[in-house]
């Protein structure tokens, strides 16, 4: 067997680098021209503020406002300044790298190296190799960073699954371009379950999650680590409609005991229209769903507060491009848990209605306003009003938008 | 020991399948591109358009399907200029297609193969608004281009697939012809329009006015991509009466009313002109683009 699997690993690689001569020859043989002008490294810098307040007092916004780059006080927060470099490295790889800065409640300064990854250029198969650091792949929001969000704050369900700052780690993932006449693409992934932006598995010991304090737990193991799969497919439904459905699943340990597992798994759905005749892009009418749910066994079988938490949500917005430049959005979430949850901010029965208007000036600026409604059980007052203005900008290169 | 033979053929099937196909596949990233690639490769080539040529080209938007298509494509043709910059490197970077990706053979700007107006004398900044800094990208416009971008493409296909190089060569010669008989009739027909001083909603009918010999003097738009203020309508007014300028010319795709209150204000007339290949029904291929143009301009009475 373990002959076979070296076999299999040798016809593979030198394919590859079959494969890979012949690419080769091809550069040199290449009669296109590299366009002057462009800068061999791509340079952006984004920030991202907001000014705003609510019924509720600066304290319970942390437990309201729980995403790490949600505007979070009454008064201004400086959500986001985020730098992006991204570049070819060489015929094999690109890389790309985000550097986040904020300033925390205590006014400090943080800097947070939220990606920074290469990916393979042209694989033989459709295959796709990233490595790094860099958001999992799961569902349409979590990989999306703050300054593309549609709203100014992230989904309650996601900060309650996948922590403040969104689920990433260190590690690899394959993709692999499905060869049939739909682009589908299937993704499986591996990375570190342990630290900060993991939360719903290793995390650090200390935190506590559903009441349950975890504690110190080795990662030496392949069943130590985080596993994602992910199916994504994307159909034209006709000139004017095009929609991308997909399936999300995570496996991996989490330090609530010795021997336990957290499994999350959600669906994703994003349908947009735009007529045959469009302005800049506008008017378009979007429409993104994502449903969730997670099973965290907490403490170890043996342990008496063994039990299972429960938790699902999700979201539906619809943002209607009406003229060139002009967003309005109206976004309904949910999340819910089982168990003895009404104190828990990140587990109680939450609902909230978010509408809002984003003016874009260009495409290098926006103004947004949002109101938020929000009925919580945590807080003495269930019902809490919010109110958001959030301005961005963005220099440097011009930032493709991806689908 | 099965299983190893079953992947490796697997494996070379893949191979073999992604570099022998009948037809040569073509992706462009606009609907001129794809008409003239058709015309050229005839039946050696198969062309999809990434985008409709009722959509501007510069605020397209990367979907799925197009990964899927850039995979499969053998040469992609491109505007250029940072033309498809808001979406086309990250395409690329999805579609894992090397044979495609700059630099390569399936790679081809035809931007390198005209040469550009517009390009910016001093440094641009985005104060300046949609300003391309290496020149302005709407060259399509002008037919003595399509001819340069029809030679560029069929140089392209013939190094691509030497053995139908004579048809190749044989499909530029009677487009060259079909063009130059065309290019006549045209300048005939918009022999009115000579010298005249023209209003454009945006500065991307250049090509055309620099072809058909009229000179376009002022922009509903202040700066390239910048909605009109009331202010600078304004101030076009006054233009508009001061030079006598009895033409306004845009695509279908922006608004009309900033120029149905200058019609109103002035009498100026409107003639919205199709900007591309799939702009409008029946226009289908490059040759039927200009006759769209003659046929537009003349409904609304400027010939």
């Amino acid at each position: 067997m373990q002959q076979h699997k070296l076999l299999l690993a040798a016809a593979c690689a030198s394919l590859f680098f079959i494969h890979s001569k012949i690419s080769l020859a091809a550069d040199r043989d290449s009669t296109g021209q590299v366009s002057l002008g462009n800068l061999p490294i791509h340079i952006g810098l984004s920030g991202l503020f907001s000014a705003g307040g609510s019924s509720a007092d600066t304290d319970e916004l942390a437990g309201l406002q729980s995403g790490g780059h949600d505007p979070n006080r009454n008064g201004f927060t400086l959500q986001n300044v985020e730098l992006s470099l991204s570049s070819t490295v060489d015929n094999y790889f690109d890389a790309q790298a985000n550097l986040i800065y904020l300033i925390d409640a205590e006014g400090e300064t943080v800097v947070e190296l939220e990606e920074a990854f290469l990916t393979t250029r042209g694989l033989p198969g459709g295959l796709q190799v990233k490595a790094g650091q860099f958001f999992t792949e799961f569902g349409r929001q979590n990989k999306q960073h703050p300054h593309t969000w549609a709203f100014v704050d992230q989904p309650v369900i996601l900060s309650r699954l996948f922590g403040g700052d969104g689920l990433r780690s260190q590690g690899a993932r394959l993709s692999w371009l499905m060869p049939i006449s739909w682009y589908s693409e299937f993704y499986i992934g591996t990375q570190n379950a342990n630290g900060e932006t993991v939360t719903s598995f290793l995390y650090a010991p200390g935190e506590e999650v559903g009441g349950h304090l975890l504690r110190a737990r080795g990662a030496d193991k392949g069943s130590d680590l985080l596993y994602s799969v992910r199916w994504l497919n994307g159909v034209d439904l006709s000139e004017t409609a095009s929609m991308n459905i997909g399936f999300s699943g995570l496996m991996g340990p989490n330090s609530s005991g010795a021997d336990t597992d957290t499994l999350i798994y959600g669906m994703d759905l994003y349908l947009k229209w735009q007529p045959t005749r469009s302005q800049r892009g506008f008017p378009f009418v979007a429409w993104h769903t994502e449903l969730l749910k997670r099973d965290y066994e907490a403490g170890d079988r043996a342990d008496p507060s063994h039990e299972t938490l429960n938790d699902s949500g999700g979201f539906s917005q619809l943002l209607w491009g009406f003229k060139p430049g002009w967003i309005a959005g109206l976004r309904y979430e949910y999340a819910t848990a089982n168990g003895d949850t009404a104190a828990d901010p990140l587990r109680d029965d939450r609902k909230r209605i978010s509408p809002t208007v984003t003016w874009y000036p260009s495409e290098y600026s926006k103004l947004r306003l949002q109101y938020n409604y929000d009925k919580t059980e945590h807080l003495a007052d269930n019902t809490n009003h919010s109110l958001w203005l959030q301005i961005e900008f963005s220099i440097g290169s011009h930032a493709a938008h991806t689908f | 020991m099965r299983a190893y033979f079953a992947l490796l053929l697997w494996c070379t099937a893949l191979l073999a399948t992604s570099q022998t196909q009948a037809a040569l596949q073509v992706v462009t990233t606009t609907q001129d591109l794809a008409a003239i690639a058709k015309a050229v490769g005839g039946a050696h080539v198969e062309v999809h358009s990434l985008t409709p040529g009722t959509r501007d080209p510069h605020f397209a938007q990367a979907k799925p399907s197009m990964i899927r298509k850039v995979y499969d494509a053998d040469l992609l043709l491109l505007i250029g200029a940072d033309m498809e910059v808001g979406w086309l490197p990250a395409l690329l970077r999805s579609s894992r297609n090397r044979q495609v990706l700059p630099g390569n053979p399936g790679y081809l700007d035809l931007s390198t193969s005209v040469s550009l107006l517009g390009k910016p004398a001093g440094p641009v900044t985005r104060d300046m608004g949609d300003v391309h800094a290496q020149g302005n990208p709407h060259y399509w416009l002008d037919p003595d281009n399509g001819r340069l971008m029809a030679q560029a493409i069929a140089k392209r296909l013939i190094s691509l697939d030497p053995d139908n190089a004579n048809d190749y060569q044989r499909n530029l010669t009677i487009f060259e012809q079909r063009l130059t008989n065309k290019i006549r009739e045209w300048q005939t027909a918009l022999a009115l329009l000579k010298g005249d001083k023209v209003i454009a909603y945006h500065t991307s009918l250049v090509y055309l006015a620099r072809a058909f010999n009229f000179e376009i003097v002022d922009e509903v738009e202040p700066k390239p991509g910048i909605a009109p203020s009331a202010a600078h309508l304004n101030r076009l007014i006054k233009h508009i009466n001061d030079d006598n300028i009895k033409l306004l010319i845009m695509e279908p795709y922006y608004e009309q009313r900033s120029a149905r209150f200058l019609q109103d204000k002035t009498g100026i007339r409107i003639a919205t002109v199709p900007q591309s290949v799939g702009a409008n029904p029946g226009i289908n291929d490059y040759i039927q683009l200009f006759d769209g143009v003659v046929s537009a301009l003349k409904q609304a009475g400027a010939l």
